[in-house]
């Protein structure tokens, strides 16, 4: 009792833990545990009743959502009936190991990554590439190049614009004029930065592009630097630190672009080891 | 909760902006379609970041006090780090719209516009998915931070410390109405409490820490350190309580080891030494080392004060000790201070000069002075009801009428019945009666005196007496028979006169009789009306049965009917007909009901044609 009190301050503002000290000293509502009983039990029922008056986009999505869950429930339950049985499990074979036969043979030597390097220069001058995306569908000239009408009377039709995104240099790689248009482009579409992925590592960097190396819709595109699904690019890793064998820094890699830049707004490309 | 903002966020967006487009719209208006919502969502979420970032207290803007407690209690590292992020993740969304926008531009087709949008709108939600863990550090941070005490650094504080379990927090739940809890067991406080007093009609807080144990400031841990936060910053009374039982497991050594070790912590500030617990222990019985601890204490001019939270001994004069030093400390500072100076050069008292060598004291009669002599001895004057009620016990009753001012005081306890017959005494009793009663049998008296009553009755002679009486007589019998004829209902109910029809012939020959002259009365207004209302059921009889006459040749006597009144042949009236129904014509098709039908018909309701055509099946309205 505060008899020492004076009654004029009435306030006492609730502070720090005051619910865990109300339940302390108080306990809780004598229905409190009834209550939470109930409706925990009906929760299935509001929860099925939820799912079956939905309707629209959102029940789409919760559908979607539910299914997820339901098949992990299942893959948990059946993974506890599983613990109770005793398996066989096929997987025991650790990675690296060999067969009886092949414990002999040594490992990928010296002088066969001597011989990778040569074939890779080879194929480079062949002009043949190993790459993720062997077959891509051919852009065509409406799709990339949209025409410019000039003239006095909007007649003459020898302007063309490019529409996809392009990588500028000044001195193309592979030069070459076309006789009868003239480009110019956007410079929105301009794109200076491509996201590489590292197929082994599988981490992706934001690296910068050289070059265009080769557009398989048509040799006209590789010359004006457009990029399209398939595009084969060069592009700046020195920011990975790749070394070569001889100790010099790699700093040009091929990287072969992976989606839609029109469709998608940037470049993803992965990396060619 | 980042994924529930993140839909929260993107249903929004597909729910406010429009959702129709097709392939053959103008290329600019898809653009435009797919450019809204990008900048729509960019919008949203840029909003509600920026509202995190400024709610959130910024640590340089705020009271050093609270900057530093919420170091303690949050890690200012971590907490400038998350709102960073979060920052950061604001800029990365803006910058992700932006481009998307700009790209849209060049967008030629419906499927790339999408595309794009889809692409934008991506980004963002990953972005923000990134920031999960800031965002629910920085939510703890904001329900802790809601639940914090309210302290005023700069108003005036008292400030209790010492070891744990010494008495802080029952001298709290003393002096204030803050309801710490108080447990046995040592770090029952947990952090800072606050708790409001008033003395000297001013507004006091009082500031119960956690307890402090001895050891480097380094190795302390958060909860300590709040309370050296407290203790750090604001500038207050402090009040070092110890245990004088050394209940709470420390020697008093050791209490004055802490107290020592803390002292820097306490330079400027009034300080005051609360020995607890002393019903337990009092400092003359305690051991002579520790006595001297004390005696040291109080020459160095520190105030010693033993109390007992249990039973309240003390409480109060710590109380008063402590408000009286820190209110001196502080009017010292302020003035010390110069924006003293400012309110002092203002501020003259006026006395007045002495005239002349007299002493003039206040006066004080003396009734007053032994009132208040009364008043500082305390005896009661009178028996008192209560005192009467607490005597008899369960005999008493409330008696009130034992005070009542009467003439004859034995009539006190009579009882009066308050209602008689049906009559409620208090309606008929007067207050003056007495005195209108004396009034008036003076006036009687006066009038007696003079003579008004003497009455006529001996100047009439018997016989005039006899007729008086038989008249008296007479007039009783006549009302009573009247009454009792009244009450007989021979006839019944009567039909009044006029609603009768009276024949003329009767008519007439009554009033022949009465004297009047009936000859000749076939224009009078009587014959007249007879003539007129002629009951219809008069039947002809077939032999006199005549063509019907036109009604244009009607009779005189029958009127004839408006719609033809004042026309003068058929073609006229098929003019006026035709006449008619052409004014009506306009009425008619607007469906008025008469030429000053003014209504407006609803025909498209509001509440039936509005609205979005949602989901489900949508034949009709």
């Amino acid at each position: 009792m505060n008899l020492l009190t004076s009654t004029s301050c009435d306030f006492s503002e609730p502070q720090n833990e005051h619910i865990e000290l109300h339940r302390k000293r108080h306990g809780y509502r004598l229905d409190h545990h009834e209550r939470k009983r109930k409706k925990e039990g009906r929760e299935a029922h509001e929860r099925s009743h939820k799912a079956r008056k939905m309707i629209g986009l959102k029940a789409k999505l919760y559908h979607k959502q539910r299914h997820a869950e339901k098949i992990q429930m299942k893959k948990t339950i059946k993974m506890h009936e599983q613990r109770k049985t005793k398996q066989k499990n096929d997987e025991k074979t650790p990675q690296g190991a060999v067969p009886a036969y092949l414990l002999d043979r040594e490992g990928q030597s010296r002088a066969k990554v001597l011989s990778n390097m040569i074939k890779q220069k080879r194929k480079e001058k062949a002009g043949k590439w190993e790459v993720p995306l062997p077959k891509v569908r051919a852009q065509g000239e409406t799709e990339v190049l949209k025409v410019i009408r000039t003239g006095k009377r909007q007649k003459k039709a020898w302007k063309r614009m490019i529409t996809l995104q392009f990588f500028h240099c000044f001195v193309p790689l592979g030069f070459s004029f076309h006789f009868l248009y003239c480009f110019s482009l956007y410079n929105g579409l301009r794109f200076k930065k491509a996201h590489v992925t590292h197929p082994e590592l599988k981490a992706t960097f934001c690296l910068p592009i050289l070059g265009v190396k080769k557009n398989p819709s048509s040799p006209l595109y590789t010359s004006l630097g457009v990029i399209t699904k398939g595009t084969v690019l060069e592009v700046n890793v020195s920011e990975l630190g790749l070394v070569t064998q001889g100790g010099k820094v790699i700093w040009g890699k091929y990287a072969q672009v992976t989606n839609n830049p029109e469709n998608d707004g940037c470049i993803n490309a992965v990396l060619l080891v | 909760m980042v994924p529930d903002f993140i839909d929260i966020t993107l249903s929004k967006t597909q729910r406010k902006t429009p959702t129709v487009i097709h392939k053959h719209y103008q290329i600019h208006r898809i653009r435009h379609f797919y450019m809204r919502k990008v900048k729509f969502t960019q919008q949203n979420y840029h909003d509600r970041l920026s509202q995190i970032l400024m709610d959130f207290p910024k640590l340089d803007d705020i009271h050093p006090f609270y900057a530093d407690l919420m170091n303690v209690l949050y890690d200012k590292d971590h907490y400038k780090l998350a709102l960073g992020q979060i920052n950061i993740a604001k800029n990365l969304i803006d910058n992700v719209a932006k481009d998307y926008v700009r790209l849209m531009k060049y967008g030629d087709s419906l499927y790339r516009c999408k595309q794009l949008k889809r692409a934008a709108l991506g980004r963002m939600c990953t972005i923000l998915k990134r920031q999960k863990q800031s965002l629910e550090y920085l939510e703890q941070v904001r329900q802790h931070l809601s639940r914090l005490p309210t302290i005023d650094p700069n108003t005036r504080t008292l400030l209790l410390c010492g070891y744990p379990n010494v008495g802080k927090s029952s001298f709290i739940n003393k002096v204030t109405r803050a309801d710490v809890e108080v447990q046995p067991y040592a770090f029952t406080t947990k952090s800072l409490f606050v708790g409001h007093m008033d003395y000297k009609y001013l507004r006091w807080q009082v500031v119960d820490t956690p307890g402090i144990l001895d050891h480097p400031l380094e190795e302390r841990n958060t909860i300590e350190m709040q309370a050296i936060t407290a203790l750090a910053h604001l500038r207050s009374a402090v009040l070092y309580v110890m245990d004088l039982s050394e209940q709470c497991g420390h020697t008093l050594s050791q209490q004055l080891e802490l107290f020592n070790n803390i002292r820097p912590l306490f330079a400027n500030k009034p300080l005051i030494i609360v020995a607890n617990k002393c019903d337990v222990k009092k400092i003359h019985e305690l051991s002579e080392e520790n006595q001297k601890i004390f005696a040291e204490l109080s020459a160095e001019g520190i105030p010693v004060i033993e109390t007992s939270t249990l039973t309240e001994e003390g409480v109060m004069r710590v109380k008063t000790e402590a408000c009286d030093r820190l209110l001196a400390h502080r009017v010292d500072t302020k003035m010390k201070g110069k924006k003293v100076h400012d309110v002092l050069n203002r501020l003259h008292l006026a006395v007045p000069t002495r005239r002349d060598n007299k002493e003039r004291p206040p006066f004080i009669p003396d009734g007053a002075l032994a009132r208040r002599k009364a008043m500082e001895v305390d005896a009661p004057k009178r028996k008192l009801e209560r005192d009467l009620e607490l005597e008899l016990g369960d005999d008493y009753v409330l008696d009130l009428q034992k005070y009542w001012d009467l003439m004859n005081m034995e009539e006190t306890h009579d009882k009066i019945p308050e209602i008689w017959e049906g009559h409620n005494i208090a309606d008929y009793i007067d207050p003056d009666i007495m005195k209108h009663l004396e009034d008036l049998e003076k006036e009687e008296e006066l009038k007696e005196q003079a003579g008004e009553y003497e009455s006529d009755e001996d100047t009439e002679d018997e016989e005039m007496q006899e007729i008086r009486q038989l008249a008296k007589q007479i007039k009783e019998k006549r009302k009573l028979k009247i009454m009792a004829s009244k009450e007989k209902d021979i006839h019944g109910p009567r039909m009044p006169r006029t609603a009768k029809k009276v024949d003329r012939r009767i008519l007439e020959k009554e009033m022949g009789e009465l004297g009047l002259d009936m000859e000749d009365k076939d224009n009078s207004h009587y014959a007249g009306q007879a003539r007129r209302s002629r009951s219809v059921a008069k039947k002809r009889k077939r032999e006199e049965s005549a063509p019907p006459t036109s009604r244009t040749r009607s009779q005189s006597a029958s009127r004839p009917p408006r719609d033809v009144s004042g026309v003068r042949d058929p073609r006229m009236l098929k003019k006026v007909r035709k006449m008619m129904k052409n004014s009506q014509k306009d009425m008619n098709r607007m469906g008025k009901k008469g030429e000053s039908d003014r209504h407006v018909f609803d025909l498209k309701p509001k509440h039936l044609l509005v609205g979005k055509r949602k989901l489900g099946s949508t034949s009709r309205r």
